[in-house]
Formats: structure tokens, sequence, C-alpha cells
């Protein structure tokens, strides 16, 4: 590593130095309350009889079914009305803009209405998790197709491709790498507003057991759920890009 | 495949018609449109069988509008193209083959899958693909990079690559637009000369579109020049020459003589479609 | 990421003269046939399927058609409570931007002038950027009340990133050229930060503060919808608890169309301040 490298990572790995440091003096010495920040002793120990006991999952389970539930209505009906509007020139004016401002409105205020229909248990959070994940993936998807090189296709054309050979081998790879990227930022989408949904009303799902903890003032449980919940989203966040950085021939 | 090397090909004598292009008039954009714009304005041309044809004029003149009404990609808005006997309707891919100047080979796929998906287009059955499609990598010397991506080989490659493509459906017509263009002086000599080569070996009919006058008289048959905007034929220039062409052809005082006359014939013209362009703006 | 939407230029009353003038030949270039007029059409189909869907449906505790919606919104807005709710919803939303525009811009700019503090806390900011903040929602309840002030809080911490990220990528994109220039003209440090520097950020400011705007309002909401006692998320859980969903849906129909304007209004003024990067 050159000598620069060094630095960066010393100064990077101090700055978490310190904070863990001014924690650990802050929570030992009580000079802030245990009910705000616990001991960090606590927490390691809520956190190992968190995975040793399987508590953590059923609460995992329940979020993960409405994750992967809301992620596919927001592909599939993303995808299909996406490349129904790419189709033509006049309904990707029509509607590009009028998706895109939609998505500018913190969908999130819907979700006392998804909860008047569906109630507090799971329905509600796929309702929610699906409506955020639909914007980018269908905005995407129109991109995606719609602005595909036009001299692809002219040359595909002159080669006798035409409907479904032209759709296979051109049209969609093509379009791949941004379709792709669609569907990351929606399965994040799904993912903060599934989690947020379980927060703000429910009785089941990773969310809530956070809430629960809280109002129950064993805040060193809560810590230790919401290390599970990071940890579980960054391996979700990898696989994603992952994903889509296999589709990806740039 | 004739062997025709050294026999001026003299393309006015009872040779068969390949291409005949009839009073085509093509018009962009519609009546109400502001920006509606002339590109060829009632122009006829026949390409005879197994001719290099290259067309040239300054930019905007309708060469390249020319080239895609004549393979099909076109229909014109007034005027009769036919191909052989058959009048155009729309690609023939068993006919006519294109190679393009840019965004051409598919970027996600390898460059002998590029070969192989053009087959599969044409209606090539799949057990013979894979073969044709290695046997015209091997003809334009790229069978060591037909794994390859086109991102990963050289604007020269990618051209070749094209090249054996367009070969590879074995189609009578080539129609090649400014192939070159977007390569180096130097690839495009050495690719020139393998063109000038390739075409002295095969019973092709291609027609060329070129900004280069070099180019155009060093491969042509004859060479149609074309005017500013609305495009008219201004000339059409036989060269004479057989084929494949003596790179020292380039050096003869024929080859000078006949570049100048072009470019007195071009001058002119690409004076009138600047001034044009800037009349617009 | 998507693409935003092309500038809805006002085409309609250009459209609207030629396709009055072409009633006698064939109208081809009406307005009906615009993109625009689709838009309207497509949302008035909403709006028509919204109404008779409700009435077809025909239960009010859960399901209101759009008129009586749309009585309500004049109802709800005499409301003394809701109005202050609203007040004060935009109130905050106006300090929590506030902030993070000045805390995002400062320390944007501390840290994207140069290559060693960009490489080092760029990482360790797009780590928190990352981090799913909704988790410590409770916590910051736990720690600031159900008052304003969470609120304040949570917009902030949702704002405040994407204005430092953005305006530390246009810092990084400064052609280091004219930082040189300047420095050779005896150019003084804050000399630089004016002239150069701030001058050269502010269309990824803009960028930065569009995105931060609708981060901001998220963090509210999510902040009033979870710790409720008043507020505009204390009112949608009341008329949603108290089935009446005519009041819930004029509720959110106005806070959503207000996103909305503010989103355009900032999606301009981006394109506007961006002219110059072509």
């Amino acid at each position: 590593m050159t000598d620069s490298k060094i630095r960066i990572r010393l100064i990077q790995v101090s700055m978490f130095a310190v904070i863990f440091v001014a924690w650990f003096i802050a929570t030992e010495t009580e000079s802030v309350s245990n009910l705000f920040l616990p001991k960090l002793g606590d927490v390691a120990t809520d956190f190992r009889d968190l995975i040793g006991s399987g508590d953590a999952w059923s609460p995992l389970s329940v979020t993960l079914f409405e994750l992967v539930v809301a992620f596919f209505n927001a592909v599939v009906f993303g995808t299909s009305i996406g490349y129904l509007v790419s189709r033509s020139k006049f309904l990707m004016r029509a509607f590009e803009p009028m998706f895109s401002s939609m998505f500018a409105v913190p969908l999130i205020i819907f979700y006392p209405l998804a909860l008047l229909f569906f109630g507090l248990g799971p329905g509600s959070k796929i309702a929610i998790g699906s409506a955020l994940g639909f914007f980018p993936v269908v905005l995407n998807t129109i991109n995606g197709f719609g602005h595909v090189d036009a001299g692809y296709m002219r040359v595909a054309r002159s080669m006798g491709a035409k409907g479904f050979p032209m759709f296979r081998r051109v049209l969609l790879p093509a379009a791949l790498p941004i379709i792709l990227t669609g569907y990351r930022i929606g399965f994040i989408l799904c993912f903060l507003s599934i989690v947020g949904g379980e927060t703000i009303g429910s009785f089941s799902g990773l969310g809530h057991q956070i809430v629960y903890y809280a109002e129950s003032m064993l805040t060193s449980m809560m810590f230790a759920y919401i290390i599970f919940i990071v940890i579980i989203a960054y391996i979700l966040n990898s696989l994603v890009f992952y994903m889509e950085r296999k589709g990806n021939y740039y | 495949m004739q062997q025709t090397s050294a026999i001026t090909r003299n393309a006015n004598e009872g040779s068969e018609i390949a291409i005949h292009a009839g009073n085509v008039t093509h018009i962009f954009g519609s009546d109400t449109d502001a920006q509606q714009v002339t590109a060829l304005d009632d122009i006829s041309i026949d390409v005879f069988k197994g001719e290099l044809l290259c067309l040239i004029g300054p930019s905007g003149c309708g060469k390249s509008t020319l080239l895609n009404i004549m393979g099909g990609l076109i229909d014109p808005t007034r005027g009769d193209v036919q191909v052989g006997a058959a009048k155009v309707a729309g690609p023939m891919p068993h006919d006519v083959a294109f190679v393009f100047q840019e965004s051409a080979l598919f970027p996600w796929s390898t460059v002998v899958d590029n070969v192989i998906v053009a087959l599969e287009f044409q209606g090539v059955p799949k057990e013979e693909r894979s073969a044709r499609a290695w046997n015209a990598l091997e003809a334009v010397d790229l069978a060591d990079f037909g794994n390859h991506y086109p991102g990963q080989i050289s604007g020269g490659m990618k051209q070749r690559a094209q090249l054996a493509r367009a070969l590879s459906l074995e189609t009578e017509i080539l129609l090649m637009d400014e192939p070159f263009g977007a390569l180096d002086e130097q690839t495009r000599m050495i690719l020139g000369e393998d063109l000038s080569v390739m075409l002295s070996k095969t019973d092709k009919t291609i027609v060329f579109v070129t900004h280069s006058l070099a180019e155009a008289v060093f491969l042509a048959d004859r060479v149609a020049v074309m005017s500013a905007r609305p495009g008219k034929f201004k000339e059409i220039i036989e060269v004479g020459e057989g084929h494949p062409r003596d790179p020292d052809f380039m050096l003869s005082e024929k080859f000078g003589k006949m570049r100048n006359d072009l470019y007195g014939m071009l001058h002119d013209e690409i004076r009138k479609a600047v001034d044009g362009e800037n009349a617009q703006t | 990421m998507a693409i935003d939407g092309e500038n809805r230029a006002a085409k309609a009353p250009a459209d609207v003269a030629s396709g009055a003038a072409a009633i006698i030949q064939v109208p081809t270039e009406s307005w009906f046939r615009t993109p625009a007029a689709t838009r309207v059409g497509v949302i008035l189909l909403i709006v028509l399927f919204w109404e008779f869907g409700a009435r077809i449906y025909n239960d009010p505790d859960f399901m209101a058609p759009a008129t009586q919606s749309l009585v309500s919104l004049f109802e709800i807005v005499q409301d003394v409570e809701v109005l202050t709710a609203i007040y004060d919803m935009f109130w905050q939303l106006a300090v929590a931007f506030a902030m993070s525009l000045v805390a995002g811009l400062m320390l944007g700019m501390a840290v994207g002038i140069s290559r060693p503090t960009y490489r080092t806390f760029f990482p360790i900011i797009l780590m928190v950027y990352a981090f799913p903040q909704i988790t410590v929602l409770p916590l910051l309840v736990l720690m600031f009340g159900i008052g304003p002030a969470i609120k304040v809080v949570f917009g902030f911490t949702h704002g405040f990133f994407p204005i430092i990220v953005n305006v530390i990528a246009g810092a990084q994109n400064i052609n280091p050229a004219l930082l040189t220039a300047a420095k050779s003209m005896g150019a003084s440090r804050s000399q630089i930060y004016r002239r150069i520097v701030f001058p050269h950020l502010v269309p990824s400011l803009f960028t930065g503060m569009r995105l931060g705007m609708t981060a901001t309002l998220l963090g509210i909401i999510l902040a009033e919808l979870y710790a409720t006692r008043k507020g505009i998320g204390y009112f949608t859980s009341f008329y949603a608890e108290s089935f009446e969903p005519h009041n819930l849906f004029a509720l959110v129909t106005m806070i959503a169309t207000a996103a909305i304007i503010l989103n355009e209004l900032l999606r301009r003024a981006e394109t506007r301040f961006g002219r110059w990067r072509g």
C-alpha cells in the first residue's frame, strides 16, 4: 500500500475507534443513560442470544416474505407496463414524465391508506412495498427499451430480424443493464418501505421488533435487532449489486 | 467465382442490372413540418452485376439515404427500386447485406456470436451456423478473435468483423455505408487493399458510400458523384482498372488525374452544402 | 438511475390554435393528440375509476368516492387543527431543509475540494448514507420525544446526505487546470472558493437540493407517521381509524400534490442553473 493509502486507512479506522471508545466510556460511566445508549457488552450478549436462540427467524421470515411478494409485483407490473409504454414515442412522452413526477412524492404518505385497506398484517407492507418498488422499475424499463440504439435495430432489420427474434437478440440484451439497475433500486426501496411500514404499524416483522423493544425500554435488545437488520440489508444489497453487474456488458 | 483480375470491368456492355433505382425522390417530414427536407430529387441509376459502384458527394447529399432505399430499409416517397427482377418492398436479407460505419456489432455478444446471430436472422439452419461463422472470420483473418467482445478489439477489427458477418450471409449484393469512415488513414488503406483483393475473388455487386476521394478512385469501377442536397447525380465516371488493384495504382498519373477531376466536381457542391447549412442556422 | 422526464414545455396553447384552424380540414395537430392530453386523459380516467369504483364498492367506512373527497378537502382545510398541522409540516420542512443545505454545502465543499479528503471521508459518508435510518427512528423518538424536534431531526438526517454527496461529486469534477490557473494568479483560498469552486458546484448543488427536498419531506412524514400526537401523520391515522376515508383521501391527495409541485419547481431550477453544462 502506498503512503497516502495507509494514512487514509488510519484516519478512517481511528474515526471508528474514537466513536467506539466514546460510546464505551459514556455507557460504562452512565453519563448517558443506558436507556438511550446501552452498554456495548449488553448489546453483544443480546445479539449473540438473538442469533443463537433463533428468535430472529420468525420476524425475519415475515419481512422476507413481504419483500419477495412486493418485489415480484414491482418487477412484473413495472417491466410489463414499462415495455408496453416503450413501444411508442407518443406513449413514452405521455407517461414518462407522469411516472417521474409521481416518483418524486414520498409515497409512504399513502401508507395509512394501505393500513385502512389491508390492516396491520403483511398485506399493507406488501402493498406499500410494491407501490414504491414499481416506479424505479417502470421508469428504467421505459428508458432501457425505449432508447435502444437505433443502429442496432437497423442492422438487425437489414438481416431479416423482426418480432420475437428482434426482441430476444437485440432489444432485451441492449436494455438489460438499465433494467437491472431499475430492479436494484426498486429492491432497495421495497426493503426500506417494508421495514418502515413494520415500524409504523405492524404486529410482526423486523421493523416491529425494533418498536417493541424500544417501547419496552429494552434498548440493548433493540440495538441487537438494528445490527441484525443492517447485516441483512447488507447481504441483500450485495446480492442485488452482484446480479446487476452480471448483466452489464460494458 | 470468376477470375476477373486483369480484365477491365466494362460495365456498360450488356451486363445484368443488379439494382435499379428509377426516378427516386425521398422527402423527410410531412408537408406541414417546418423541418421538411428533400433528400433525393428524381434520381435514377442502375448498378450492374459484379461492379463496385462508389457514391460520393458532400455531407447531407442523400447518399446514405439512397443506400438505405436500395437495401429496402427505407421506402422512397416516390420512384421505383428493383433488386434483380423483384420490386423492393422491405429488407431482403437473402439478397442484400449491409456494412455500416458504427453501432453495427452487438456489444453484448462475442464477435463470432455476432456472426451467428446474423445467420439466425437470415434463417440459416442451426447446424450450419457455427461453421459458416468461423469460416467467414477466417476469411478476414479474425479467427483468433472470435471469442472476444467488440469492446475488446480495435476499430479496424470491428469493421473486419462486420465484413465477415456480411460475407457469411452469402448475398449477391453488399451495401457499404462509409465502412472505413471512423478509422485512421493507415487502417483505411490496408482495409481498402484487402477489399479490392476480396472483390477479385468474388462476383459480388457492391455499392460503396464514402467521403474519401482517394478511396473512391482506388476501389471503384464507377464513381457516381452526387450534388448537394437535394441529391441528384452530377456525373458518373468510369475508372477502368481491374481488380485486385495494385497499391501502386495510387501513385499513377491516371489516379491523380481522376482524383483531381473528382475534387473539382465536388468542391463546388461541398461549398454549396456548407453554405446551405450556415444559411439555416 | 431512472431518468427524469423531459421538460414539459407549454405546447398546449399553440396546438389548440392550430387545432382550431384545422377543424375545417383534417385535424392533424389538434391538442387532443399531444402527450399532455394523454396524461390528462389518464388522470381523468383514474379519477372516474375512483369515483365509480368507490360508489359500487359502497362501504363508506373504507372507501370514499372522488367527489366526496374533494368536498372534504374544502372542509378539512377549514379545520384549525388541520391547518396548524399543515403549517407545522412546512415550517419543519423549511428548518430541516435549511439545516441540511448549510451542513451539506459546507461539509461537502470541505471534503470535496481535495483528493485526499475525498478519499478519506467519502467512503464513510456513503456507508452512513446506505444505513437504513428507519431502524433508528424509535431510538430517536426515545431521545427527542414526539414533538416537532424529532421531525426536524429526522428530516435533517434524511435531507443531509443527498446534498453532501452531490456537492462532493460536483467539487470533484472541477477541472484542476482552473484551480491551478487561479493559484498561479495569486488567488487566496477564500477567493478560490467564492469565484471558482462555488459557481461550478451550482448545478450539482441543485440536483442535491432537489433530491434532498424529497428526502427531507420523507423523513418528516416518517417521523410523523410513527410519532403521532399532532401533525399530518396524526390526522391521517385519525381519519383512518375513525373511518372517515374521505378526509384521509383528501389529505393524502393534498400532500402528494404539494410534493409534486415542490419537486417540479426544483427540477426547473436545476435545469436552468445547470444550463452551462450542456
